[in-house]
């Protein structure tokens, strides 16, 4: 079977649980959007629903739910804050996260409110290559490949 | 690993779904070891997917003046119909911590293992179909979903058809016939198929739970103890029941991306082709094909179960197509393949214009694509 090819982009920042990458800018704001792993993993999206702009949300709290074709479930916070923005075009187009995930298909904005004591739980940097290699070898040795 | 086997029977529609997610949030919140629940519902109930719009997928009047409950899964997927013949096979199980998705893809698999080594151990040749059905020979036997809950909990759920009224079932669902005629109900019925049908059989229930609980037991390597709710989980469900699946606020709410149909009738050489195709955003969810061709009812239903969550990329229809005829060259002979790429190709640009449109139409579960036409 051919390998699989994920891209990751090294500007950014991911949550491993929960497969989510984040976009910080100077002033805490977060861009958040699905990583390339978490969208194989999901299949293509049909339908997603965020929570309202004004939000306030712990990191792990739900920020929206999503159907796919291999599940539905929530949309995790990767980090505490308040939503300030959000994507209504992959609301009503969801097919813009599977085409574009890393630009046009993020997914909320949330200013961050404890980014100082919760960007060390995520991965970036000389981390990133690691734990792709893991994450890779992790879903061929126990991945089901539908 | 030693897990529950939850056994009930003639649950109401909201009771049932709250229970799923009761146990699975106590799963995921570590208050209880893994779950295997075996049950049914009442006759009838009519559950919508996650994101489904109740008036879209069901004909409603019809279920208030038959009393059938009305009510949305957590799961995704089409409408499904459940009654006492419909087995309801839930498994509730722990995310792992660190390992949300790997995990759920994991136990996909053997999920199914489960139900199809059940279904084998009575001489049933079912097989998963990616991605979320059981088929045998081409025929939808179960569905299949997962609901990822916020506590890290997993539920894997089926509705494996023992046995179905057919007729029932469309009054129930929308569907693209315009009445239902015995014509109609023969047509649905070569499409899918039961317990009943494949053993030539009555297995009742009670075999039915020990032969998929066996399944289970041999794919899993665990053993099963009955259980039965414990009185707080009795509590939180009756919790739930009132406070959410009792509720209009979540039966009846509506999805922000609608679902689109399209439509196109082509003649062939070897007759008429009509073709319906239901599509969410960039995916095909169900196809359907009529007309007055003779191919044989498996390739077709194969044809249709191959295009459920499809993607709508040509090059993958067509490859999808090329593959299904290949293994089905003499059966599908009557039905040109030039013709049937033409059919879903026009279906699948109308679907797109109406979807444009905000345009919102039904599909069922087992009955694939309803609803009625637009184009």
């Amino acid at each position: 079977m051919a390998k699989k090819e994920y891209t990751f982009p090294t500007d950014l920042f991911y949550d491993g649980k929960n497969h989510m990458w984040l976009k910080k800018d100077g002033d805490n704001h977060i861009l958040v959007g699905i990583d390339a792993i978490g969208l194989d993993t999901l299949g293509d999206l049909a339908y997603i629903t965020l929570k309202p702009k004004g939000t306030e949300v712990k990191k792990g709290e739900s920020i929206g739910t999503l159907e796919a074709a291999k599940m539905t479930g929530d949309i995790f916070a990767p980090v505490s804050g308040k939503i300030i923005s959000i994507n209504n075009a992959c609301v009503e187009n969801p097919g813009i996260v599977n085409e574009d995930q890393y630009n046009k298909g993020w997914l909320v904005s949330i200013e961050a409110t404890e980014w100082e004591n919760e960007n060390n739980q995520l991965i970036s940097g000389e981390n990133l290559q690691p734990w792709i290699e893991a994450e890779i070898h992790r879903m061929e040795t126990q991945g089901f490949d539908a | 690993m030693h897990w529950r086997l939850i056994c009930d029977e003639n649950v109401s529609a909201s009771f049932g779904l709250a229970a799923d997610e009761v146990l699975t949030k106590h799963i995921g919140q570590g208050k209880s070891i893994p779950v295997l629940r075996l049950y049914s519902y009442k006759n009838y109930s009519a559950l919508v997917g996650r994101f489904q719009e109740v008036e879209s997928e069901l004909n409603v009047d019809f279920c208030r003046k038959k009393e059938i409950a009305i009510n949305r899964r957590p799961t995704g997927g089409g409408a499904i119909f459940m009654g006492e013949d419909q087995l309801g096979i839930a498994m509730c199980i722990p995310g792992k911590s660190d390992d949300n998705y790997g995990r759920a893809r994991e136990l996909m698999g053997h999920f199914s293992e489960g139900i199809i080594n059940g279904l084998n151990s009575i001489g049933v040749p079912a097989q998963f179909r990616r991605k979320n059905d059981i088929e045998v020979n081409g025929k939808k036997i179960a569905g299949l979903g997962i609901y990822r809950d916020n506590s890290g909990g997993l539920l894997f759920h089926s509705s494996l058809l023992v046995d179905m009224d057919i007729e029932m079932m469309l009054n129930v669902l929308n569907t693209p016939f315009e009445k239902i005629s015995d014509k109609e109900v023969d047509t649905v019925s070569k499409r899918i198929t039961t317990v009943f049908k494949e053993t030539n059989s009555h297995i009742n229930m009670a075999e039915m739970r020990k032969c998929i609980a066996g399944g289970f037991k041999s794919s899993l390597n665990i053993s099963l103890s009955e259980s039965s709710f414990a009185e707080t989980e009795k509590r939180e469900i009756a919790i739930l029941e009132k406070e959410k699946y009792a509720q209009q606020d979540w039966i009846y709410q509506t999805p922000q991306v609608k679902d689109a149909i399209g439509t196109a009738k082509l003649k062939t050489e070897k007759g008429l082709l009509d073709i319906r195709l239901t599509l969410a955003g960039q995916q095909i969810k169900a196809l359907f094909i009529r007309g007055d061709f003779f191919a044989g009812e498996n390739a077709v239903a194969d044809l249709e179960g191959s295009f459920r969550w499809h993607s709508t990329n040509q090059q993958k229809i067509e490859l999808t197509l090329d593959k299904v005829y290949k293994l089905r060259k003499n059966e599908l002979a009557s039905l040109p393949l030039g013709a049937l790429k033409k059919a879903i190709t026009l279906a699948l640009n109308r679907a797109r214009v109406l979807e444009k449109k905000q345009s919102s139409e039904p599909y069922g579960c087992f009955v694939t694509p309803g609803g009625r036409v637009h184009v």
